[in-house]
C-alpha cells in the first residue's frame, strides 16, 4: 500500500473533478491534505478527508487573487504544520480567439490567464520560499494539458508505443484555433515548470507536470454543456485514474524524475510511464534508446 | 530583394536592438513603418532609420503594455495605410526573477515581465488584427526565444528566469491558435525564436555591456534576424504560417524548410536509435 504519510499537501481547485480526486488519493495515501476552490462546496470537503484518518483544512479563494493566495498557503502552512506537497491544479477553460475585441480579450485573460498561468505562479512563488526554509525537500506538480503536446507523450522524445494513437500519424498541437488564451496559459506554464525543476532540483524539490487530455471532470463535462452522451464519456479517462498516476509520481521519492511534462492522454494506458531523460532541465543531446 | 511597396508595417520596441533592425529591413524595403518604443528618442531614432533607408518611418512613442497606446498606434497606422500588412511584436523586457524572491518582489515581477511579453503582445494584436483581416499577405511574426524549439534547444531553460521563459512559452499558444484562426483571412502567423543576438538586451547581461570573446565570436547580428522576417513575408500569400522559426548561433541564419503540422511549433525532429 503505497504511503505518503507523514507528508503535508496543498491541493487547489479541489471542490470538484480532477481536483477532488487528487486531494481523496494524496489523503487516501495518507498525506494531511490542505484544500482550496472557488466554489462553496469545497467548505464540506475538508471533514471527507478527516473520515479517511489524516488532518485537512479547506479555504475558499480565487487563486488568480494574490490576497487569497497568500491567505490561503499562511492559513495551509498554520494549520498543517507546514507544506511539502503543492498540486496546483486549480484551472478554468473559456473560449477566444484571435479576432475578439479588447473588452473580452482583457477580461478573458484577466479571467484565464490569472487562473491557469498566474494562479500556478502565485502557490509555487507563495510556497517555494517555505520549501526552501524547512529544508526537507518536496513536490510542486502542476497540471497542464495535452493541447502542449503533439505526439501524445512528451513530444521531443516519443517512445512510439504502440498504444499511442498517433504513431502513425503524428499530430498537430491540440488546442485548435478557438482557446488561444488557454493554450497561451498552459504553454506558459514550462516555464515555470522547467525553470523551477532546474532552480530547486539541488534543494531536494521536484517539479513536474501532468498534461491532462480529456478526463472526466467537471471542467470536460461543462464543456459538453454538462450533458455529454454515454459514447463520448467512455472514451474519456477517469479522474481517478490520473490521481493514482500522481500518487505514483510522488511515490517515486526523493530521487525520483524531476523537470518532466508527463502526457496523459485518451487512447493509451493512463499510467505512469518510466522517467525520460531530463532533457528539459540537463542541455545535452536528446538521442533516445528505443 | 522583393520589395514590399505600399505596405503598412507596425513594429513595436523599435527604437533599439531586434526591433530598429526590424525596422530598418522593412523601410529599406518600401514598407511605411510606424515604429513604436517607450524611448523618448524614438522619433529621432525614426528619423536616422527613414535618412539610413530613404524610406518612411513614424516614429511614436508609446507603451505595449497600456491598453490605449496599443490602440493610438494601430489607428496611426490604419490612418496611413488603411490596415496593417506586417505586426511585429518585438517589444520585450528581461530580468532575472529568481525562485526564492519574496513575496511582494514576485508580485511585482509578474506584472513587468507579463505585462509586456504577454498582455502586450495580447492587445497590440487583438486592436491591430480587425485591420490585417483581408490584406493581401498580412504577416503577424511573435518575437520568442530558442528556449521554446525543445528539439535543438532542449535544458536551455535558464533557473533564474522564469516568467522570461514562461512568457515566451505561452506565445506558442497564440502563434498556433492565431495561425489557424486567420488563414481564412490571408493572415500569416509566424514567430522568431532566436538563440543569442547581439541586442542591447543581451549585452546589459555583462557588467560592461562587452561580450565575453566566445559569445561575440559567435553571436548573430540583428540585421540577419531581420533578413529572416523579409525572407518569411517574402514566401506570399501561400507561404507558411503557424510555425517557430528558430535561428542558433552556430549555425546559419536562414529560412528553413517548411515543416508538417505537428512539428510547427515544437521543431520536434524525433530521432529515435534502434
Amino acid at each position: 500500500m503505497a504511503s505518503l504519510k507523514g507528508r503535508n499537501a496543498l491541493v487547489t481547485g479541489a471542490a470538484v473533478g480532477l481536483g477532488n480526486a487528487y486531494a481523496r488519493a494524496l489523503a487516501k495515501a495518507g498525506a494531511n491534505v490542505a484544500v482550496c476552490d472557488v466554489r462553496a462546496e469545497i467548505d464540506e470537503l475538508p471533514a471527507a478527508l478527516r473520515g479517511m484518518g489524516v488532518q485537512s483544512a479547506g479555504w475558499r479563494g480565487d487563486v488568480s487573487n494574490p490576497a487569497d493566495v497568500r491567505r490561503i498557503v499562511d492559513g495551509a502552512i498554520a494549520a498543517l504544520g507546514s507544506i511539502d506537497l503543492l498540486v496546483s491544479n486549480a484551472g478554468i477553460w473559456g473560449g477566444s480567439v484571435a479576432d475578439d475585441d479588447l473588452d473580452k480579450s482583457l477580461a478573458d485573460y484577466e479571467r484565464i490567464v490569472g487562473t491557469n498561468l498566474k494562479g500556478e505562479y502565485l502557490f509555487g512563488r507563495a510556497l517555494i520560499p517555505h520549501m526552501l526554509a524547512h529544508g526537507r525537500g518536496g513536490d510542486i506538480v502542476n497540471i497542464s494539458t495535452d493541447h502542449v503536446h503533439t505526439c501524445g507523450t512528451p513530444f521531443h522524445v516519443c517512445p512510439k508505443l504502440d498504444s499511442c494513437p498517433w504513431k502513425d500519424a503524428p499530430r498537430p498541437t491540440a488546442g485548435g484555433t478557438i482557446m488561444d488564451l488557454y493554450d497561451a496559459g498552459k504553454w506558459g506554464l514550462h516555464g515555470l515548470t522547467f525553470a523551477w525543476a532546474k532552480a530547486l532540483r539541488p534543494h531536494g524539490i521536484r517539479v513536474n507536470a501532468i498534461c491532462m487530455g480529456a478526463t472526466d471532470s467537471n471542467m470536460l463535462r461543462g464543456f459538453h454543456n454538462f450533458n455529454p452522451s454515454p459514447e463520448e464519456v467512455a472514451t474519456w479517462m477517469k479522474a481517478e485514474d490520473s490521481a493514482q498516476v500522481l500518487i505514483d509520481l510522488l511515490m517515486e521519492g526523493p530521487g525520483g524524475r524531476t523537470g518532466e511534462n508527463m502526457n496523459l492522454c485518451v487512447g493509451r494506458p493512463t499510467r505512469l510511464e518510466p522517467a525520460l531523460p531530463p532533457v528539459y532541465i540537463l542541455a545535452e543531446d536528446i538521442h533516445v534508446k528505443a | 530583394m522583393s520589395r514590399l511597396d505600399g505596405k503598412t508595417a507596425v513594429v513595436s520596441g523599435a527604437a533599439r536592438g531586434l526591433g530598429r533592425a526590424f525596422a530598418e529591413a522593412l523601410a529599406g524595403a518600401g514598407t511605411h513603418v510606424i515604429a513604436f518604443d517607450i524611448a523618448s528618442n524614438m522619433p529621432a531614432v525614426a528619423s536616422e532609420i527613414a535618412a539610413a533607408t530613404g524610406g518612411r518611418v513614424d516614429g511614436v512613442v508609446a507603451d505595449v503594455s497600456q491598453r490605449a497606446d496599443c490602440e493610438r498606434i494601430v489607428a496611426h497606422a490604419v490612418a496611413a495605410g488603411g490596415g496593417i500588412d506586417v505586426l511585429v511584436n518585438n517589444a520585450g523586457v528581461w530580468r532575472e526573477t529568481p525562485v526564492d524572491s519574496d513575496w511582494e518582489t514576485a508580485l511585482a515581477d509578474w506584472d513587468y515581465i507579463m505585462d509586456t511579453n504577454l498582455k502586450g503582445v495580447l492587445m497590440l494584436s487583438r486592436a491591430a488584427i480587425p485591420h490585417m483581416k483581408g490584406r493581401v499577405n498580412a504577416n503577424l511574426v511573435n518575437i520568442s526565444t530558442y528556449y521554446v524549439l525543445p528539439a535543438r534547444s532542449g535544458g536551455t531553460n535558464p533557473p533564474r528566469t522564469d516568467l522570461y521563459a514562461a512568457s515566451k512559452w505561452a506565445l506558442n499558444g497564440f502563434t498556433d491558435a492565431w495561425a489557424g484562426h486567420l488563414a481564412a483571412h490571408g493572415v500569416r502567423v509566424n514567430a522568431l525564436a532566436m538563440g543569442a543576438v547581439d541586442t542591447p538586451m543581451l549585452r546589459n547581461l555583462f557588467a560592461d555591456g562587452q561580450l565575453p570573446p566566445d559569445l561575440a565570436a559567435g553571436v548573430m547580428p540583428s540585421s540577419a534576424i531581420a533578413g529572416l522576417l523579409l525572407d518569411l513575408i517574402a514566401e506570399g500569400p501561400s507561404g507558411r504560417t503557424g510555425e517557430n522559426i528558430g535561428a542558433w548561433v552556430g549555425s546559419p541564419v536562414e529560412l528553413p524548410p517548411r515543416k508538417v503540422p505537428h512539428e510547427r511549433i515544437t521543431g520536434i525532429n524525433i530521432r529515435i536509435e534502434h
